[in-house]
């Protein structure tokens, strides 16, 4: 009957054109276009929890279900002066950080998809981090590499290079200074040049 | 037909529309997190205020120390400077602080602030707010209440009484209460608990005795000749300044007047002895001269006279 009478409010209202906020403000005055907010983000959000270390696939659908379920509860809470992309991904990244704290397990990466991409911008100068590795390294080192550095510098390599958010939005997800993204992204890549170079030598 | 160009809903999506209808959930109320964002803002508030109460005590117990009278009642500045640093309220500032940072960094955009930034922030805003509210006498008044409400409130007030209320080092507060037949060498005087006291005053310059004079609260710096007899020798007068006002120029004109007193005792001693030796000679009688070198001997004395050599 949801379901239902979801399928007829989308036909008779499209809401591909609707920002985020705006979504938001009418998902508060009618739930049923909280389906389209899920359609956004589902995909996006599945693939940071896995990013992050979620990789189980039963964990990680519970995970995106109390996701969404808090952003539904605290959707008052939402400031509209940040994007809700940043807001989403905040809760996201807190209930995925959680999730694997309350289990005690350490997180399993599922990165290699990306890592060509990463080298490519390890390489560049682009955040000022003047790391120097080895060229030959491959995705699967970078992967391995990348579980092995401090979960603070991962989080934002993460955030920056697999999920290409900006300073500002980064500083909105993690809950802290934009000066600080700033200083753990060149730390989060000196660490991880240091590891793969490390790695390089022992292989 | 229609039904198949419809978005078909994950199952992720039903699961979550149908959880939301099942258990009736709604998002909260706009005025909770309202609510809430107000209550982190009125704690940091009152942080910042009890952090500006904290400074103005401690700017007033600093200065209200009698740092111009430190010889007299400490080894050496750096023991005085250790004794009398308002550690509880020094404390109390900084744990204001932490508080007013860790409600910062729980506001709606606090963490878009460094660390140095909020800290830097809260501790000018306290010292700004208790620099104005001792301008006005609030450190005074906060300190006297706290001491009269609280036993074990150690105030401005109840510390000068006590380090004041020292016979067996040298130091009475109190009044005159009534001169005697020998109006200028002796004098009833009754400190602050009460207890009454012959006071031997021929070593007190003019100043010192109009000061006395005047019945107002003073503090007398001397030796105490006999504890059982209560009798001391009073070397200089200076008055009690605990009404909450007391400029910087109110310290040095009091540290210029203990400093000349201590002077003047050291050039009378000397002056009197070399008197003495000549009356000595001369073979007339010495009388009185026990007690007119005991001003020249006090600790206070001896203490400056041993930091300036």
């Amino acid at each position: 009957m949801t379901l239902f009478y979801y399928n007829l409010r989308m036909e008779q209202e499209p809401t591909s054109d609707l920002s985020d906020e705006a979504l938001v403000i009418k998902t508060l005055s009618d739930k049923q276009y909280f389906g389209e907010v899920v359609d956004r983000y589902e995909a996006k959000l599945t693939r940071y929890v896995a990013r992050l270390g979620i990789r189980n696939p039963d964990d990680q659908l519970d995970v995106l279900q109390d996701i969404f379920l808090k952003v539904y509860k605290n959707l008052n809470a939402f400031d509209t002066s940040m994007q809700f992309s940043s807001w989403i991904y905040r809760i996201s990244h807190n209930e995925a950080i959680s999730s694997y704290r309350k289990k005690n397990v350490r997180p399993e990466g599922h990165l290699v998809a990306d890592s060509e991409e990463l080298l490519g911008f390890l390489s560049a100068k682009e955040d000022g981090a003047d790391v120097d590795f080895d060229k030959t390294i491959n995705a699967e080192q970078v992967n391995s590499a990348l579980l092995k550095i401090e979960d603070k510098y991962r989080q934002v390599l993460i955030l920056r290079f697999f999920e290409h958010k900006e300073y500002e939005e980064i500083s909105d997800i993690l809950k802290i200074p934009i000066g600080s993204v700033g200083t753990l992204l060149h730390r989060g890549k000196k660490q991880l040049a240091d590891v793969l170079n490390t790695d390089a030598i022992r292989i | 037909m229609e039904q198949n160009n419809q978005p078909k809903p994950s199952n992720l999506k039903s699961t979550l529309l149908q959880k939301i209808e099942d258990k009736k959930l709604c998002p909260r109320s706009r005025w909770f997190f309202r609510s809430r964002e107000c209550l982190v803002w009125f704690l940091w508030f009152v942080s910042v205020v009890i952090g500006a109460l904290a400074v103005a005590i401690s700017v007033f117990v600093v200065t209200h120390h009698q740092y111009a009278l430190y010889e007299a009642t400490h080894d050496n500045f750096f023991t005085f400077l250790v004794e009398v640093l308002p550690y509880i309220w020094i404390i109390v500032f900084a744990v204001m602080v932490g508080v007013a940072v860790f409600n910062i960094r729980h506001t709606r955009r606090g963490y878009r602030y460094s660390l140095l930034t909020i800290i830097g922030s809260s501790v000018v805003l306290s010292f700004a707010g208790g620099s104005t509210l001792q301008y006005f006498g609030f450190g005074h008044t906060v300190d006297s209440l706290l001491g009269q409400q609280m036993p074990m409130y150690m105030s401005q007030e109840k510390y000068e009484h006590n380090l004041w209320l020292q016979p067996e080092e040298g130091r009475l507060v109190g009044r005159q209460v009534e001169a005697t037949l020998a109006s200028t060498s002796v004098i009833v005087f009754e400190d602050a608990s009460g207890d009454r006291w012959r006071m031997e005053i021929q070593e007190l310059f003019a100043y010192d005795q109009q000061l006395l004079e005047s019945g107002k609260m003073v503090r007398v710096l001397g030796e105490t000749k006999s504890a059982d007899a209560r009798i001391f020798h009073a070397c200089g007068v200076f008055p009690w300044m605990m009404d909450g006002v007391v400029s910087r120029k109110d310290m040095s004109t009091e540290r210029a007047a203990f400093m000349q007193r201590i002077h003047d005792h050291r050039l009378g001693a000397e002056s009197r002895v070399q008197a003495l030796e000549a009356e000595t000679f001369a073979g007339a009688g010495a009388k009185n001269t026990p007690n007119m070198r005991v001003c020249a001997e006090i600790a206070a004395v001896r203490r400056v006279t041993a930091s300036t050599e």
